[in-house]
């Protein structure tokens, strides 16, 4: 009979392992359940990749001393899973104007498991519109091995984390969608064009430099790229820096920006 | 009995607020008790009940649940309780299923499953149970959009209770609520009450669903202004009140200059009268009467009375 009773279950870490799978999986279905977001995951490599990266292929990259191509899709793969996990997390501004933030605040789970869960249920689309940046490249002739694919998808749940927790520290302070639709802009706009995307920051100096150090998708890139390009003649001429230690950044800044982006998220839902 | 609710001199003053939403407040609430949190429009109850639930950050003051802080121990406390928010906080665009679903898990109840049939055998059974008993079970798999006010409102309803919370806050449970509905829930809450010694904390608009409480606080732009049992409340405040009529009303309205009963004529005559019971007013009545009602005092006409008294109409 106590089988067919409904219990809490005693063991903590259960307990928040559910809820981020229960929060992801909830962000999961509302994107399955919504064409217009599923369609926008499509499209968005196409501009991105298609046209930006195709355009500046054509006509930007003579002299780099590598191919550009395989160079620029790496940084499109990276640049979307930033760009659509950014996006993705405004579900929280939602959230806000439904009151559904009030539900799930008042449950008891820590702060850090709604804001990982909402991270990774941003995960999905952020797939999508990479499984799309692959489609494009390959029309476009750039084509990366199976083993190289494997690697990616596996750095992309970290990878989508520091994208997530950096995106928490301004949108987890934001009230109302249009503010933060504004606030993707400036969460992503400045990553694409100075963490080295679309264009090597080999040579950036100066305040340029600083920003794009402190920025968690200039390592992600790096490691990216260093799993791409590792044992070929161009990886010195492409990869910045060891991948020990584009690890160690990125942990660092993730938990970083998690800490700072819960407690902000926290507080500001808390303190009206 | 111990207390499970202790608010000590708690006081909340909004962002940018001149006045506080909630000024020095105090009560206790009984472990078990059911106990209603009344106030006009604007008084600081929902604001009090987010406090409680540990959702908005008070200014000063200390509150306990089931003895622990709601600040320091929040986690602890959020174990303790369930909450009918005032507004609606269900997933619009998730099924009425799902957001139950989602509720079970982040309190434990069960581990997440990518559908309803694949849940355990005991979420699915009390999902449907409950569902019978506020009458959605129709809906239940249908995106809540698509769910009218009532509907919606059941939901939530099923919601707070499908982990069997200590203490159940409950901000204004029936509005929108038709009144078969508003029934069958009193029915059940008043079960869950008996059988698992559930503490509920109800503010509500409608003031006859107060009437079996334990005990009433009445609070006023932001202050308490009593707190005491609902029969108390009713004999400090209310005198009884027969309502007469008769044909011939100038013998009527003679009669009872005669008798030393005062009244006031509203259509019929209201005579409030004291000392003498009702019986031995209308057997030394002589006049034919057409009507004759005695007014039994209700809670809501102490409150109405008890704000107009102090000077509490919400503007
Ligand atoms: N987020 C907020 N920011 C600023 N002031 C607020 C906020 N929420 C409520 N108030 C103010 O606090 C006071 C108390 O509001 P509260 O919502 O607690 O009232 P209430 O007793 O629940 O009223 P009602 O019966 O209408 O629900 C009101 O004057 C209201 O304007
Ligand atoms: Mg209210």
């Amino acid at each position: 009979m106590s089988a067919m009773v409904l219990q809490r279950n005693k063991s903590k870490l259960y307990r928040e392992l559910n809820t981020v799978v229960a929060i992801a999986a909830r962000d999961i279905t509302l994107v399955l359940k919504s064409p217009g977001m599923l369609i926008m995951s499509l499209a968005m490599p196409i501009i991105m990749m298609g046209m930006l990266g195709g355009n500046l292929a054509q006509n930007m990259a003579g002299g780099l001393g590598f191919q550009y191509g395989r160079f620029m899709m790496i940084g499109m793969l990276i640049n979307m899973l930033f760009m659509v996990t950014t996006m993705a997390m405004t579900s929280l501004v939602d959230d806000h104007e439904t009151d559904f933030t009030q539900e799930m605040l008042v449950s008891p789970v820590s702060r850090y498991s709604i804001v990982v869960g909402k991270i990774l249920g941003s995960m999905f689309g952020a797939i999508i519109s990479m499984a799309g940046t692959l489609v494009v490249g390959l029309f476009m002739g750039i084509t990366l091995s199976l083993k190289q694919l494997f690697l990616i998808l596996a750095l992309s749940p970290l990878m989508c984390l520091s994208a997530g927790a950096l995106a928490m520290i301004i949108i987890g302070l934001i009230k109302n969608k249009r503010t933060a639709n504004l606030a993707v802009m400036f969460v992503t706009m400045p990553q694409i064009f100075l963490s080295g995307a679309i264009i090597p920051i080999n040579h950036s100096s100066g305040i340029l430099l600083v920003i794009s150090r402190l920025m968690p998708m200039t390592y992600c890139l790096d490691l990216a790229r260093a799993v791409v390009y590792a044992g070929t003649p161009e990886y010195g001429g492409v990869v910045l820096f060891n991948p020990v230690i584009n690890f160690a950044a990125i942990a660092a800044l993730t938990v970083f920006c998690m800490i700072v982006g819960t407690f902000g998220f926290a507080r500001s839902e808390r303190n009206r | 009995m111990s207390a499970i609710i202790e608010v000590n001199d708690l006081t909340k003053r909004y962002k940018n607020a001149k006045e506080p939403a909630v000024n020095c407040v105090n009560f206790t609430v009984e472990d078990g008790e059911f106990f209603a949190f009344l106030g006009p429009n604007g008084a600081g109850k929902t604001t009090t009940i987010s406090i409680l639930t540990t959702t908005l950050a008070k200014t000063s003051g200390i509150v306990r649940i089931s003895g622990f802080d709601a600040e320091k121990e929040a986690r602890k406390v959020r174990e303790k309780v369930g909450i009918i928010f005032q507004k609606p906080s269900l997933d619009p665009s998730l099924s009425a299923e799902e957001n139950i679903r989602f509720h079970a898990c982040l309190y434990g109840m069960c581990g997440y499953r990518p559908g309803f049939k694949l849940m355990p055998a005991a979420y699915r059974n009390r999902v449907m149970e409950l569902a019978e008993i506020v009458g959605i079970k129709d809906v239940l798999f249908k995106p809540v959009k698509k769910l009218s006010g009532g509907m919606q409102r059941k939901l939530e309803i099923i919601r707070s209770l499908i982990h069997t919370p200590q203490v159940l806050f409950l901000d204004e449970p029936t509005q929108g609520l038709d009144a078969v509905s508003r029934r069958s829930l009193w029915d059940y809450i008043n079960n869950v009450r008996k059988r698992n010694g559930t503490t509920v904390f109800l503010t509500t608009h409608y003031i006859d669903e107060a009437e079996n409480v334990d005990k009433v606080c009445v609070i006023n732009r932001g202050k308490i202004t009593a707190c005491c049992p609902p029969e108390e409340m009713k004999k400090s405040l209310l005198r009884q009140e027969l309502i007469l009529n008769a044909e011939d009303r100038g013998s009527l309205a003679t009669e009872l200059s005669e008798l030393g009963l005062s009244y006031t004529l509203d259509g019929y005559f209201i005579v409030p009268y004291q000392g003498l019971s009702a019986q031995q007013i209308i057997a030394r009545l002589n006049t034919r009467l057409t009507i004759l009602k005695i007014h039994e005092p209700s809670l809501e006409d102490a409150y109405v009375e008890f704000l107009n008294k102090t000077g509490g109409k919400a503007e």
